[in-house]
């Protein structure tokens, strides 16, 4: 690990020394990959002047960041799933709450609950018999609480992937628990490769699963890819505020701080909710709609670092290993970027055309 | 991994025209009874790509599905045992999943396929 010498971007992993992780400059949809020394920062890769052999080293370096990022948030989630489900249980997302309402800790399990119930009926999903989902992908699947949960409420089959293998194997051991064992299934692949053919899916699921993409572009082309005709996409994901007319990126105490967060919890990338709106247009997606939710999901992050907080809480952490316990450490940076409405709880979701 | 999921898979290297259906290298198969549901399976019916399904379940030791089916078979509580039975209860425990075009095989270990793929496939 080392800190890239212009622009004090952490570098994930040893084997890098030139390069930092491929970020996206908050105006446009290209990767910028900016290296130590090599070239300014916020230049687009096209405009680069550079040979074939420097060019090939960017690109191989580039694929060499992808898999140790993929490595780094596989490791995570091994690591830290079992002490988030024995705290929070098998949902691992936000909870949903009324603004200012007095939320106990036995809410959160319903709120989270809840979280599932309320993005379903943004994105209009019908549970009528006849055009409810009747496949659904859980793209980055977690311990598959929203595969479970899913798979039941609308009698379906719900497929569920993770980088994670330790996940894949929870998730399928909570199923056969549950009695879903002929509903759901969980596969170790990547979400930017999905392993589905063209267009099967009805329901198209990405619960906060999209900050982990390096590549948002091709992340948001295979949910479109695995999409049946007419189906329904649905992205659930943290991003940052918008940007103003006049404004070409966001300020350097701004990326500062999410360059922080990333380094915590292997997010390569941040986008805004207009980014992902205009990617989705750009793919010819109907019924893109948007929010967001970060109101409603204000008691989250102070209620995990209370649960982190107890006794249970810190003996387990020190228990798990140093990933987590970055990532519990980086938990206050979250409710601050939120505070300073830098960070974004967004939905958006949209169809992909019948025909 | 049931066959309902491997009716899902498809190899999606880079320059493969066609990755479905995954062979199967059958090292350990388990069947697991899963409750019978009438209704899901109809529905599922209409979804399944057929031949694939067939051929799966041969490698997996079955012999029972018939090779051409249509929709009026659904009507027979036979058939829609051998179905559920193929679809739901046949369970690769270890083993892998080819490509049918490269030949690279995705391990299956414990019930769970690796999809991922390396660096030059992509």
């Amino acid at each position: 690990m080392g800190s890239c010498a212009e622009c004090s971007t952490w570098v994930y992993g040893g084997q890098l020394t030139n390069g930092c992780p491929p970020v996206y400059t908050s105006s446009s949809h290209i990767v910028v990959l900016k290296f130590a020394g090599l070239v300014g920062h916020n230049r687009k890769i096209s405009s680069l002047k550079i040979g074939g052999r420097r060019r090939r080293r960017m690109i191989v370096n580039a694929a060499a960041a992808t898999e140790k990022l993929q490595n780094g948030i596989a490791e995570l989630y091994d690591e830290s799933s079992g002490i988030w489900e024995d705290i929070w249980g098998d949902h691992m997302h936000h909870g949903f709450y009324d603004p200012g309402s007095d939320v106990s800790e036995s809410d959160h399990r319903l709120a989270q609950i809840r979280m599932i119930e309320e993005s379903l009926r943004f994105a209009s999903v019908s549970d009528n018999s006849l055009q409810k989902p009747r496949k659904i992908v859980d793209v980055g699947c977690g311990i598959g609480g929203s595969s479970r949960y899913l798979a039941r409420k609308y009698e379906a089959e719900c497929l569920g992937i993770t980088l994670s293998p330790v996940q894949a194997q929870r998730a399928q051991a909570l199923a056969a628990a549950q009695g879903l064992v002929g509903k759901v299934s969980f596969q170790v692949a990547d979400a930017l490769n999905q392993p589905f053919p063209d267009g099967k899916f009805d329901l198209v699921w990405s619960m906060e699963s999209g900050e982990h993409m390096p590549d948002k572009a091709k992340f948001v082309n295979e949910l479109a890819r695995v999409a049946a005709p007419g189906g329904t996409i649905i992205i659930i994901t943290w991003c940052h505020r918008d940007l103003s007319p006049s404004e070409e990126s966001l300020t350097p105490q701004e990326t500062a701080l999410l360059n922080k967060i990333c380094d915590a919890y292997y997010l390569p990338a941040w986008f805004s909710i207009a980014d992902y709106i205009k990617l989705l247009q750009s793919l010819s997606l109907e019924d893109i709609k948007a929010a967001d939710w970060s109101e409603f999901v204000a008691p989250f992050w102070p209620a995990v670092i209370r649960s982190a907080l107890t006794w249970r809480g810190i003996t387990s952490l020190l228990r798990s290993g140093w990933k987590t316990m970055k990532g519990a450490l980086a938990m206050p940076l979250m409710v601050e970027g939120y505070k300073k409405g830098l960070i974004k709880f967004a939905i958006i979701t949209c169809r992909k055309p019948a025909s | 991994m049931r066959l309902l999921t491997h009716n899902m898979l498809s190899s999606n290297i880079k320059g493969v025209t066609n990755g479905f259906p995954l062979r199967i290298e059958a090292e350990k198969v388990v069947e697991k009874t899963v409750d019978f549901n009438a209704d899901f399976l109809k529905n599922m019916f209409a979804k399944v790509e057929w031949n694939a399904l067939v051929e799966a379940s041969k490698t997996m030791g079955y012999f029972e599905l018939p090779d051409n089916v249509e929709s009026s078979m659904l009507e027979s509580d036979e058939f829609l045992q051998k179905f559920h039975h193929a679809l739901l209860e046949l369970h690769l425990e270890e083993g892998a999943l080819i490509c049918p075009e490269t030949g690279r095989k995705f391990p299956v270990s414990k019930g769970i396929p690796n999809m991922l793929l390396h660096e030059d496939e992509v």
